[in-house]
């Protein structure tokens, strides 16, 4: 592939633009955003569109008896979901992210909130301190906490060390050490949206408020908690929503033995060969997702997601 | 500030979720055979062995890897069984690549180690005149306990039930195997598509689900030898590994009968370098250079004139105990429906798991 530039490519600009335009010179312009908007349209078409489109389609299709699909259409692959298992499957995956996100908020709103406060320099350093971990891989620094987590690990040695315990707990392969796990993964998200928000908090409202004769806490209520809801509630769908989808940290500290709709859809496509009701298992993954998103608009009468617009 | 912030969210949720996925291998142009392009699971060979390959024969070594079989089969369907060529993957899927024409039949003249090959392995289900495959290693489930740890003597299945080893096993991912280990227990086929004793082999399963710590595929004799579990369901690669740095641990065969699994090489039907693919597969059944492969492996060596060149280190490991093949079963791809039954009874065995 070579970077080679295309004619009519908007970048170029016009030597002889200026104030005053003629016809063909604003015709000219349009062009040149047709054909730069173009090829973000083309690639949301093809790489979006395109494989929801086959992914639709396909969850209504029959198995074939070992290999591919079989072009009949059935509605067996949603009636299957219907078995009692599966729906216990999206179930705990529901659950485990409402867990998630409320853990998350606990910790990354206060967090957000504070970082707002601090000099220039400082966001600057935190902003930094948050984006490092991202530099290594989610796998890799999962692994950290097995390190820390499994027998005789970190964790165990500190708490036997000081005499809290006198024999390993078994702490990796459990429930909690998967919500830690989620925590983990998601809280900077949480931190970056109530952050954004905060930032652009007018602190005179607070002096405002505080000079009316509010308390802290009631400063805080009426007048800083109203305004960072915006970040809070963004924050709170970036972190639900993934968290639908992280299999690999229920695999991984979990011992697999939280049953996730992710790992389900993971599963049933590369070992069970049941392309299709992955499919469909995905199709309501993503409806289910997509009505939360609605109903937090809904509930919360905020239009764009801070952060995410 | 805020577009930034967006951006930065945005990229981060992609590099953490990215990670997972492989690169596909490049296509690579038709130059004489001067390049092979190898397709199987990651670490199936020595470097050594690969750069002697290369230094021979003056033939480059393409490796490109899948972490499963199904990925494998996609992948060769996408390139119309070209791309490839020599491919390594387990038995029951070649079974399915045959079967859809993606694999061509063996020259055995451009094989003279062929002959090499250890009977047991051969004439089995998924090519029973060995005209497509070559295999190269073999795996067993087994069970592995610390008996330090654990009071009972463990020699089958069923004593993996027993009550005293309350959240202390550790099973390997595969629903097949771990289904038809309940399978066996009730006294069933790995391969039945009787949809009862599926189901019945799942309420088996429920019973074990408190004596589960862990489930899964990935280096789960580190467990077994870190003390997070006392008996483990194992492939042969992480029993050999387990029992080389733990010499003390057991290993059995269980009573109830022998899981049994190939790995075996094919060539795709439309392979670019074929030639190269034939003198590879050759030149990994010289007993010398298979015996290096299968000590660096961990599985069971189907080179039966390797397996005097195995050192003795490895060779009670490595090669198959007396009597061995009596009752051992292949898995084999059952039908749709009695797959989906275990699937669901999979699903059923790790919810319980999870809540005991």
């Amino acid at each position: 592939m070579k970077p080679e530039m295309k004619p009519g490519s908007p970048v170029a600009p016009h030597p002889e633009a200026k104030p005053e335009q003629t016809r063909t010179a604003f015709r000219r312009r349009i062009d040149a955003s047709v054909v730069s908007v173009a090829p973000i349209y083309a690639f949301t078409l093809l790489f979006v569109v395109g494989p929801l489109i086959y992914m639709f389609v396909l969850s209504f299709l029959r198995r074939a008896e070992t290999w591919g699909v079989l072009r009949e259409f059935t509605w067996a692959n949603y009636l299957n979901i219907l078995e009692p298992i599966y729906l216990k499957t999206f179930w705990e995956s529901l659950k485990l992210a409402g867990f998630t996100t409320l853990f998350v908020a606990l910790v990354g709103y206060p967090f957000g909130y504070f970082m707002a406060r601090l000099s220039a320099a400082w966001k600057r350093r935190m902003m930094l301190l948050l984006m490092i971990p991202f530099w290594t891989s989610s796998l890799i620094r999962l692994y950290g906490w097995i390190i820390i987590f499994r027998a005789n690990g970190t964790l165990d040695k500190i708490l036997m060390g000081i005499g809290v315990t006198n024999a390993p707990l078994k702490l990796l392969y459990t429930y909690s050490a998967v919500v830690v796990g989620m925590i983990y993964a998601l809280v900077p998200f949480m931190i970056f949206a109530v952050y954004s928000s905060a930032e652009k908090l007018d602190w005179q409202l607070v002096e405002a408020a505080r000079d009316l004769g509010a308390t802290p806490w009631q400063a805080f209520a009426t007048v800083s908690f109203k305004l960072t809801l915006p970040g809070l509630l963004s924050g709170v769908v970036l972190t639900f929503i993934p968290s639908m989808g992280l299999f690999f940290i229920a695999d991984i500290l979990g011992g697999n033995k939280v049953i996730l709709v992710g790992n389900l859809i993971q599963e049933q496509l590369m070992k069970a060969r049941n392309w299709p009701f992955a499919a469909a298992l995905a199709v309501v993954l993503m409806v289910l997702t997509s009505i939360m998103i609605a109903l937090y608009r809904k509930v919360s009468g905020v239009k764009d997601l801070e952060g995410l617009v | 500030m805020k577009k930034l912030l967006g951006f930065a969210i945005v990229l981060a949720l992609f590099v953490s979720l990215a990670g997972c996925q492989k690169t596909p291998p490049a296509p690579v142009a038709e130059t004489g055979d001067t390049e092979l392009n190898l397709f199987t699971w990651e670490g199936m060979f020595p470097e050594e062995v690969l750069a002697r390959f290369e230094s021979e024969t003056g033939i480059k070594v393409n490796y490109s890897n899948f972490d499963y079989d199904e990925t494998m089969l996609a992948k060769l369907e996408a390139a119309g069984g070209g791309d490839y060529d020599v491919v390594i993957a387990d038995d029951y899927i070649i079974e399915t690549v045959i079967a859809k024409g993606l694999a061509q039949k063996l020259d055995l003249a451009k094989i003279p180690n062929f002959s090499k090959v250890n009977p047991i392995y051969q004439g089995q289900f998924y090519d029973p005149d060995d005209e497509y495959t070559v295999p190269y290693g073999a795996g067993v489930q087994t069970i592995v306990y610390n008996p330090e740890a654990v009071q009972k003597e463990i020699t089958g299945y069923a004593d993996l039930w027993d009550e005293s080893l309350k959240d202390s096993v550790g099973t390997i991912a595969n629903y097949r195997v771990i289904n038809g280990m309940a399978l066996k227990v009730l006294g069933g086929s790995y391969n039945t598509e009787d949809l009862d004793v599926i189901e019945a082999a799942g309420r088996k399963l429920i019973e074990l689900a408190p004596n589960i710590r862990v489930i899964k595929d990935d280096n789960l004799q580190d467990d077994l030898l870190s003390g997070e579990i006392d008996v483990a369901v194992m492939y042969t690669s992480q029993v050999t590994m387990a029992k080389m740095a733990n010499p003390d641990l057991k290993v059995v065969f269980p009573r109830e009968g022998i899981g049994f699994g190939i790995m075996a090489n094919f060539i795709p039907s439309k392979a670019p370098h074929p030639d190269a693919a034939y003198k590879f597969i050759d030149f990994i059944l010289d007993p010398e250079v298979s015996a290096e492969c299968f000590e660096w492996l961990g599985y069971y060596c189907t080179n039966k004139e390797a397996d005097e060149l195995i050192s003795p280190d490895y060779r009670d490991f490595l090669t198959l105990p007396e009597g061995f093949n009596e009752d051992m079963e292949m898995i084999q791809i059952v039908s749709a429906e009695a797959e989906e039954v275990h699937a669901k009874i999979w699903t059923e065995f790790k919810a319980a798991c999870g809540q005991s």
